[in-house]
């Protein structure tokens, strides 16, 4: 008998050993794991399992250490940092200075980099001293520390390798993490994600029980299964209208905003926004100070959007409606993705309006005043922008405050929705919920622990 | 040689629409990388097709061209073999893979290609069904290794794009996604790639057709 329950227990440990890892679905595929030239959403989840990057975010937004336990700012703004001396890679060797180094001159030299971590480092000066990294660039420390929680650490000679807190592997179908030894000491034997990109799909797979965590379709959220929970996380994400047409159209906009969205319509995706900037990265609530009153009359505004969300559309059309009680007659164009964003970069439009996921730092929202800035769609320029930006050392200074005020006189864009992610997790997984998501803050799914 | 030259046309304009493709990527986003993983699965696809197909044609024979069940068959698009297949598939199996996808694919394509073929092939009454059954095989197999080249070369670019709806449904990762991705990410070269590799199949098929002296 003892035996027997001996050898049950070896055949069936794989499986128990199997249910530990969470199953998740990523909606496209995120090429090969790629410290240096990856750059998209799932790119940048395999990266925060697979890699560590010098500093972390938390939830609340503050950075921490991570691969660097401690760091100091000079006065030229140069950030030398100190290593943790029990990073490894996966192959056992240490994380050193050279590989950061490495990490961040390769980053500057390949053409192919990512764009993103590209900007970040943009003339950005690396080095090494007493075996200490340092990085010198024009930005203030404050937002290149939080900038550089983007930014994972390969290792030198090999873009594929991380430190972080589990090892990949590459299975047909699938992109597998599972557990390894780690300073942040991983709770779950790994995570299995399958490329899902149908909506409908991630449904099934979630009602069947072959997904630990999962987005559903909106229109279902609260038909949660008896063996997940409903779990929302803000998010640093807006639907944003640009306007080509002065402040006029905007400061309609932002009045139809209060009220021309149902509750039910809404969902719980979606809230009206209140400000100018996204809340969520710690701005307060700002209205158009535009020193014109409301322009009166009726008319008829062109706005284009992005065709493919219905729920978007479904908001789009309620807001016409709410449109029309003033007697505006909004006329909504659908455009591919794709024709949307040239159309936006050219600046042919009256307005337009699509969804933006802003970086997880207040610098985020000069993207639409600087001059070159990639949100700045209308040439949007004001004189005392430089002065007001030089200013800026931290996320919570004054500074913040008039530059807000600065782009409330004459706003080129105004969200009219702030996005929040809503989710079903297996209700055994303890996960922290950020405005980053899941996966992108410290400790991220190091964090996350199944309940017995 | 005046066919071959406006189908080359054809293909130019194919290819210069994709090169010159409106529209342009969000913040300039990089091109996806190609799904290698995802070829061998979708060789092992085709060729089960191409294999499958002719086979069940040179069976059936031009007869299956006005078969009702097999119409009947063909009708319903592959999102709903997809569905269905993903709706029945038990919990405690786990969720489909390749060989599901598989599966899916060709249920949702031999219908339509195996009366594809058999509407080509000629009549066979009175003759070669005069001449006995080993003459009707002769002509069938003649016929199909004709058809063949052609065939494939018409239907195999439909056949890779639509397996989109079955890689979005099934969560497999195929050459199929890959098409939508450029489109969407405005990867111009890698699109141009694509129409070149299809060019080629076509002319190559227009090889094949040649009548032998």
């Amino acid at each position: 008998m003892r035996n027997l329950l001996l050898t049950l227990c070896v055949l069936f440990a794989p499986l128990l050993a199997q249910a530990q890892v969470v199953e998740e679905s990523l909606p496209r595929d995120p090429g090969p794991l790629n410290f240096i030239q990856g750059d998209s959403y799932e790119q940048w989840i395999l990266q925060s399992l697979a890699g560590d990057a010098l500093v972390g975010i938390r939830a609340d937004g503050r950075v921490v250490p991570r691969l660097a336990t401690a760091w100091m700012v000079q006065k030229d703004g140069t950030i030398t940092f100190t290593l943790r001396p029990d990073a490894r890679y996966t192959d056992g060797s240490q994380v050193t200075a050279e590989d950061v180094a490495w990490t961040l001159q390769e980053l500057r030299r390949d053409p192919k980099a990512s764009p993103t971590k590209r900007a970040i480092l943009d003339g950005a000066e690396v080095g090494i001293e007493q075996g200490r990294p340092w990085i010198r660039t024009p930005k203030p420390a404050g937002r290149l520390l939080l900038e550089l929680a983007r930014i994972p650490i390969a290792q030198k000679g090999h873009p594929e390798r991380g430190s972080g807190p589990f090892s990949f592997r590459k299975e047909p179908g699938a992109w597998v993490f599972l557990r390894r030894e780690h300073f942040l000491k991983p709770r779950i034997d790994g995570i299995r994600f399958r490329l899902l990109p149908d909506q409908a799909s991630v449904m099934t797979a979630l009602q069947k029980g072959w997904l630990s965590i999962g987005a559903p379709a909106p229109r279902r959220q609260n038909e949660v299964p008896a063996t997940h929970r409903l779990v929302t996380q803000p998010m640093h994400a807006q639907l944003v209208v640009w306007s080509r047409q002065g402040v006029g159209p905007l400061q309609w906009l932002e009045r139809w905003r209060k009220d021309a969205f149902p509750p039910q319509l809404l969902g719980q995706n979606a809230r009206p926004s209140r400000g100018l900037w996204p809340e969520t990265l710690g701005f307060e609530v700002q209205t158009i100070e535009a020193g014109t009153p409301v322009p009166k009359g009726t008319g008829a505004f062109q706005l284009l959007y992005g065709a493919g969300e219905e729920s978007i559309e479904k908001l789009l059309l309620a807001l016409r409606e709410r449109a029309r009680r003033d007697g505006f007659d909004l006329q909504l164009t659908p455009l591919e993705q794709g024709l949307l964003a040239e159309r936006l970069q050219k600046g042919e439009f009256q307005l337009a309006c699509s969804a933006v996921v802003f970086d997880p730092h207040p610098w985020a929202v000069l993207e639409y005043l600087e001059p070159k800035g990639p949100m700045n769609f209308t040439g949007w320029k004001q004189p005392r922008l430089a002065a007001l930006v030089a200013r800026i050392q931290q996320p919570g200074d004054l500074a913040w405050r008039d530059l807000q005020l600065l782009w409330g006189q004459s706003p080129a864009a105004l969200p009219i929705l702030d996005f929040q992610s809503v989710i079903w997790v297996a209700k055994q997984l303890q996960v922290e919920p950020s405005p980053l998501g899941l996966y992108l803050s410290t400790p991220g799914a190091a964090g996350w622990r199944w309940n017995k | 040689m005046k066919r071959f030259a406006s189908g080359l046309l054809v293909w130019a304009l194919g290819l210069g629409l994709a090169l010159g493709l409106p529209g342009s990527a969000w913040k300039g986003a990089a091109p996806p990388t190609f799904p290698w993983a995802a070829l061998g699965p979708a060789v092992l696809a085709v060729g089960a097709l191409a294999l499958l197909a002719p086979w069940l044609a040179w069976r059936g024979g031009p007869g299956l061209a006005t078969r009702r069940s097999l119409a009947l068959l063909e009708a319903p698009p592959d999102l709903l073999w997809a569905g269905l297949l993903l709706a029945l598939w038990p919990a405690a199996w786990g969720p489909p893979g390749t060989s599901a996808w598989l599966l899916a694919f060709l249920v949702a394509s031999l219908p339509g290609e195996v009366r594809w073929l058999a509407q080509a092939m000629p009549a066979e009454h009175p003759f070669p069904q005069a001449w006995g059954r080993l003459a009707v095989q002769q002509v069938r197999r003649t016929v199909l290794l004709r058809l063949w080249g052609r065939w494939l070369a018409a239907r195999l670019p439909i056949w890779l794009t639509a397996t989109l709806v079955l890689e979005r449904v099934l969560g497999i990762p195929g050459l199929g996604t890959d098409w939508m991705t450029r489109v969407a990410g405005r990867d111009r070269a890698g699109l141009a790639v694509w129409v070149l590799l299809l060019a080629l199949l076509w002319a190559a098929s227009q090889r094949w057709e040649r009548e032998s002296a």
